[in-house]
């Protein structure tokens, strides 16, 4: 079976700023290639693209807006338990009933019982709805069925929403609730080397200034621990998993659009009203392929210097274009289609090489079309 | 039976074997489970999946680089931001390159050969947030564990072999052991079930070997210009081959 898979790459500079800070305040780091490296989490960047997802995407588009869930549910009865056919209608309404939903005889002869109101569910709320029904019936045997109307509602509310199908869902406690995440993180590290450094403040007190022996001194002092960097940013997307998650093709492109928008534009809040260090991506490199996900943070194993020609943006451009194409030829990678768009014709050059140049409007929707496309080939 | 031979190396990396609650650990090396189920994962085998043959897989691991420990401080609340989650650490393995010998039947070997080359899931090492960074695959090698770890070329990165003057390196081995082997140490870390209802793991045992192999960025020192009959050259300290 064809595989779909999406990476994005992002190369992007930040001013002074502590985005992500452990507990001692300081921002985070790691070591790689044997330096020191300005790290974000992959947690940070994931809670920042979820917060941005209302932006760029309307929920009300995935699942099924439907009527006629009756029929929707006996269907699913019917495929997770074939032997309760017959009775898979009646179950179904039984279902409805637990949470709540009434159901009315259809306008079109023959037809089963429609809700009175247009009633949305996501694929994976069907599923589990369906599985209760068919778990009752058959404690039940021949006897009357009863279903949990406490357990139906949590089935019904539980929200398969997108970013739980993107990014998962663990719960210890009630793993059923678990949701296997699409996407795949990974820390935003530096290109280049970095040390910690420290921004001594005085605060002062405003009202304090009325007696000078008494009131000498500041309000208050601090540090605070910064750096500034040129993080890689990258990010996989399973699309074919997604897929699965949401259960249906055009959500899956929905979805897969908004998180690459959402993704590419956010950034996590830590000490943003302190620095202000709000930025946009520098380059982005969209890939489509086919195989396996592919991971370019090798490129940077080796630091980008500090006196790089022409600044370390130009150069991490470079290095990751150069690396990109070394890994290609020696894993005999062909990608399915690739986009790249950026700031600087000149800079963007050498990942234009390997990608189709743009902007990021037209990538993005070129991308969600390649993977319609490629679901609607599969399925 | 031979062995198929795995390059482990990415910025972060992350092994538990012990880890509970709020506090995530990492052990100093891939771990049998963490392996095993990377290679699940890559066959496509689901959480609930059975192990089947995978367990049969004898599993040593050569640290060519142990890399840094790196502690992560992770908060966590709701999308609303209403409820704080409990404080976590998280340890990672941070600039480690590991070597992972695979040993099993040729049939299997070659066919984790071709789910590797398109993994039926992402792969992580150890941890979703850590893709493997490089290359993955180095080829099916004849040899048990033992003897492929002691032939192996070193594969630690470039900036590392550099680093390391002498002409040899002795780089620790942990790999699969019988129970009765006299130096064997027991760790739980035998998957019998990833199924998240009922994770459940069961004693291993592993023996820790020392092997020593060349350092293939060795160079032996170049004779000085005075030696090689020239004059004295101040600067050939400095072209020394890197």
């Amino acid at each position: 079976m064809p595989r779909t898979i999406l990476d994005v790459h992002i190369i992007q500079s930040v001013p002074p700023s502590n985005i992500n800070r452990d507990d001692t305040g300081s921002p985070k780091t790691a070591i790689y290639g044997g330096r020191r490296r300005a790290r974000v989490s992959s947690q940070a960047w994931k809670r920042a693209t979820r917060k941005a997802f209302p932006a760029h995407l309307d929920t009300s588009e995935l699942g099924k807006r439907t009527r006629q869930v009756v029929e929707v549910l006996a269907t699913e009865i019917t495929r997770q338990a074939p032997a309760l056919d017959g009775r898979a209608a009646e179950l179904a309404t039984e279902v409805l009933t637990a949470i709540g939903i009434k159901t009315k005889a259809a306008r079109k002869d023959g037809a089963l019982p429609e809700s009175e109101f247009l009633l949305f569910l996501s694929h994976r709320q069907i599923e589990s709805l369906a599985e209760l029904a068919v778990t009752a019936a058959t404690e039940a045997g021949s006897g009357k069925v009863s279903i949990n109307k406490q357990e139906a509602k949590t089935r019904a509310d539980r929200e398969h929403s997108v970013d739980i199908a993107l990014f998962g869902r663990m719960v210890a406690s009630a793993t059923d609730l678990n949701v296997e995440a699409a996407v795949q993180v990974a820390h935003a590290l530096s290109v280049h080397a970095v040390d910690n450094e420290y921004d001594y403040f005085t605060a002062v007190d405003d009202n304090k200034e009325n007696n000078d022996d008494e009131d000498a001194g500041a309000g208050m002092i601090g540090t605070v621990e910064f750096n500034s960097s040129t993080l890689y940013r990258y990010a996989a997307l399973d699309v074919d998993a997604l897929c699965e998650n949401l259960g249906d093709a055009t959500a899956t492109v929905r979805a897969a659009e908004a998180f690459t928008r959402a993704f590419i534009t956010s950034m996590p809040t830590g000490k943003q009203n302190t620095f202000a260090n709000r930025t946009l991506p520098d380059a982005v490199l969209l890939v489509v392929r086919q195989r396996q996900p592919i991971n370019l943070v090798g490129a940077f194993e080796e630091v980008v210097a500090d006196d790089a020609e022409h600044g370390r943006v130009h150069t991490a451009i470079g290095k990751l274009a150069e690396h990109a194409r070394d890994l290609h030829a020696a894993f005999d990678e062909t990608p399915v289609a690739a986009w790249t768009f950026g700031i600087g014709e000149k800079k963007i050059a050498p990942l234009a090489e390997l990608a189709t140049h743009t902007t990021f409007e037209p990538a993005v929707r070129a991308v969600g079309e390649l993977l319609g496309q490629r679901l609607a080939a599969t399925s | 039976m031979s062995c198929l031979l795995l390059r482990l190396a990415a910025p972060l990396q992350s092994w538990g074997t012990s880890s509970r609650f709020t506090r995530r650990n990492t052990d100093r090396a891939p771990s049998r489970s963490g392996v095993l189920g990377l290679l699940a994962a890559a066959t496509g085998r689901r959480r609930t999946d059975p192990l089947e043959e995978l367990l049969e897989l004898r599993i040593g691991v050569r640290i060519e680089q142990p890399g840094q420990l790196e502690r992560d401080f992770q908060t966590a609340r709701s999308l609303d931001g209403q409820t704080s989650m409990p404080l976590s650490y998280r340890f990672y393995l941070a600039d480690a390159v590991f070597a992972v010998a695979v040993y099993g039947p040729d049939p299997l070997l070659e066919t984790l050969t071709q789910a590797l080359r398109a993994p039926a899931f992402p792969l992580f090492l150890g941890r979703r947030s850590c893709p493997p960074a490089g290359v993955l695959l180095h080829g099916v090698h004849d040899g048990d564990v033992a003897q492929v770890l002691a032939d192996a070329p070193w594969l630690a990165s470039k900036w590392v072999q550099k680093q390391h003057r002498a002409p040899t390196v002795t780089l620790d081995t942990v790999a699969d052991c019988p129970a009765t082997e006299a130096r064997a140490e027991l760790v739980r870390d035998e998957p019998i079930s990833f199924d998240p209802r009922h994770r459940q793991y069961a004693w291993r045992s592993v023996l820790k070997t020392p092997v020593t192999i060349p350092n293939p960025m060795h160079r032996s020192p170049m004779p000085t210009a005075a030696q090689a009959g020239g004059g004295h050259d101040p600067m050939a300290f400095f072209e020394e081959p890197f």
